[in-house]
């Protein structure tokens, strides 16, 4: 049939890609440590119609030939793990990463999952968990009649007990980074899983070895800017317009070609 | 019958041709760091013992046209644009060097530093490996500075520079994989010390959507006109049938 037909069509499901991961990244722009994600495009391979160099005759030669592109698709998507800002909640258990690493929670399987959200609440053990009922790693219990809890920058974890004059550290938590976060897998839940192109996690205590300080009574917000995302829903928007015109084109020349022939 | 039918039908078909062609082009005007392809026709008249009277057309790439895209903001630290001429050295997947504008760059687990379509980017001596580091500055002349993990902020440390080549235009092509490479016989690039790079800033495609969309519908006009020099040629061979009927 016609090939326009084919290569405008890698053009749409293209535009298709780009405007879901757009409306994903709207539709999360409150979501506490959301990383927005940007779809990449690359152009796709280019086929030889006419070889360049090929001999025309004898002693002629085929100065540029025609090699012809087959369209676009999208390579992935990648998120970007730029620091959302982070917004004053005075909650205590509400810790916020300043800078790089993650947040360990220990998922229900006995695997470690990966995250920058740190609205954190206290189940009926006292074990401080996720608003999913996930534990924190390592596992944190405050204990009973504590009046107060505070989170130091480098993670450690300090009660005080109604009746005591002293706090006591009741634990420490720490932070994990890996070599290329973009690599890693977003499970859903504001959570990350290690993959095999994020490299290994690193433990550490926060504040050192490049790891960022952990903040208590705040949290991220999502690191989506709004302008951005609704600028590339635009040229998305008009860039699918353009290529849905090429469909019709070319449907209307073999429309045309069989009415008249 | 009229072997103009034919000619008709090579116009036809090359309009198709060039059409993918635009719309090749139209598809990737989102594409970071794409460059649109020319695409003309030729006449390709035929020789020989005869009356040159047949003329037929032929579509080809001349060219692609290296202008530069505009440059949009990102703000990423590894999102790197350049600026004016010069193309960013890559090592294609069969292992030869082949050169793009795409500087959307990010690290893989090894800390390799690739493009975002996972193409290791060269340096001074092949792939550029990045060390575990807090903090990665791209400068504008391409050197990669980075502070390493644990390190106090101004224990700042260069890792490489990215290879920035800057060839006549006339002596690169765009492959079958999309990429820039050297045409056949020519060294590859050396190093230029004056491409500069913008940090924090994405090539968008070259494209022009509006003269895309413009020339595909100008070909689609072209070919109904080729159409109809075809239909016309079979009503003149029904006409001549008539004429020699026995009725």
């Amino acid at each position: 049939m016609h090939p326009a037909l084919y290569v405008s069509k890698t053009g749409l499901s293209a535009q298709d890609t780009a405007l879901t991961t757009t409306s994903n990244n709207l539709a999360n722009v409150n979501t506490t440590g959301f990383k927005r994600e940007r779809a990449v495009f690359q152009d796709l391979l280019y086929q030889i119609k006419r070889q360049p160099g090929g001999l025309t005759s004898q002693d002629s030669e085929l100065p540029s030939g025609l090699q012809i592109g087959t369209g676009v698709r999208v390579v992935g998507t990648a998120k970007e793990f730029t620091q959302g800002s982070l917004q004053v909640t005075e909650q205590p258990l509400d810790i916020a990463v300043n800078g790089r690493g993650f947040l360990q929670v220990l998922l229900p399987d006995g695997t470690i999952s990966y995250t920058r959200d740190g609205q954190f609440q206290l189940n009926s053990n006292g074990d401080i968990v996720t608003a999913n009922g996930h534990p924190l790693e390592p596992a944190i219990t405050v204990p009973d009649n504590t009046s107060s809890i505070t989170i130091g920058t480098d993670g450690t974890v300090s009660t005080l007990v109604t009746g005591d004059t002293a706090p006591t550290v009741i634990g420490n938590i720490t932070t994990v980074d890996f070599i290329n976060p973009q690599g890693l897998e977003a499970i859903g839940n504001n959570l990350f899983r290690e993959t095999g192109s994020s490299g290994d996690p690193q433990e550490g205590t926060p504040g050192l070895d490049g790891l960022g300080t952990l903040e208590q009574g705040m949290v991220e917000s999502s690191n989506v800017e709004v302008v951005e995302e609704l600028v590339n829903m635009i040229t998305t928007q008009r860039a699918y317009e353009m290529n849905s015109k090429v469909v019709s084109t070319a449907d209307q020349m073999l429309q045309y070609i069989s009415q008249n022939i | 019958m009229d072997k103009a039918l034919y000619i008709s039908m090579s116009g036809a078909k090359q309009s198709m041709l060039a059409q993918q062609a635009h719309s090749n082009n139209l598809a990737n005007v989102n594409t970071t760091g794409f460059k649109n392809d020319f695409a003309q026709a030729r006449s390709m008249p035929v020789y020989g013992e005869h009356h040159p009277t047949r003329a037929y057309a032929m579509t080809e790439r001349p060219g692609t046209n290296f202008q530069q895209g505009p440059l949009n903001e990102t703000g990423r630290e590894l999102d790197v644009a350049i600026k004016g001429d010069g193309w960013i050295a890559v090592q294609a997947p069969d292992g030869t060097e082949a050169y793009t504008r795409a500087g959307d760059l990010q690290t893989d687990s090894n800390g390799i530093l690739r493009t975002g379509s996972g193409l290791a980017v060269l340096g001074n001596g092949g792939p550029i490996a990045v060390p575990p580091s807090a903090k990665m500055e791209v400068g504008a002349d391409g050197t990669i500075s980075v502070i390493p993990l644990g390190q106090p902020a101004d224990a700042i440390a260069e890792i490489d520079r990215i290879k920035l080549v800057n060839p006549d235009s006339d002596t690169i092509e765009k492959g079958l994989d999309g990429l820039i490479r050297v045409k056949n016989g020519n060294p590859a690039a050396p190093i230029d010390a004056n491409v500069r790079l913008e940090p924090g800033f994405l090539e968008g495609s070259n494209v022009n959507a509006v003269e895309s969309l413009t020339e595909i519908l100008s070909l689609a006009r072209q070919y109904e006109l080729h159409v109809k020099v075809m239909s016309t040629a079979d009503q003149n061979s029904e006409a001549a049938a008539r004429l020699l009927q026995i009725s």
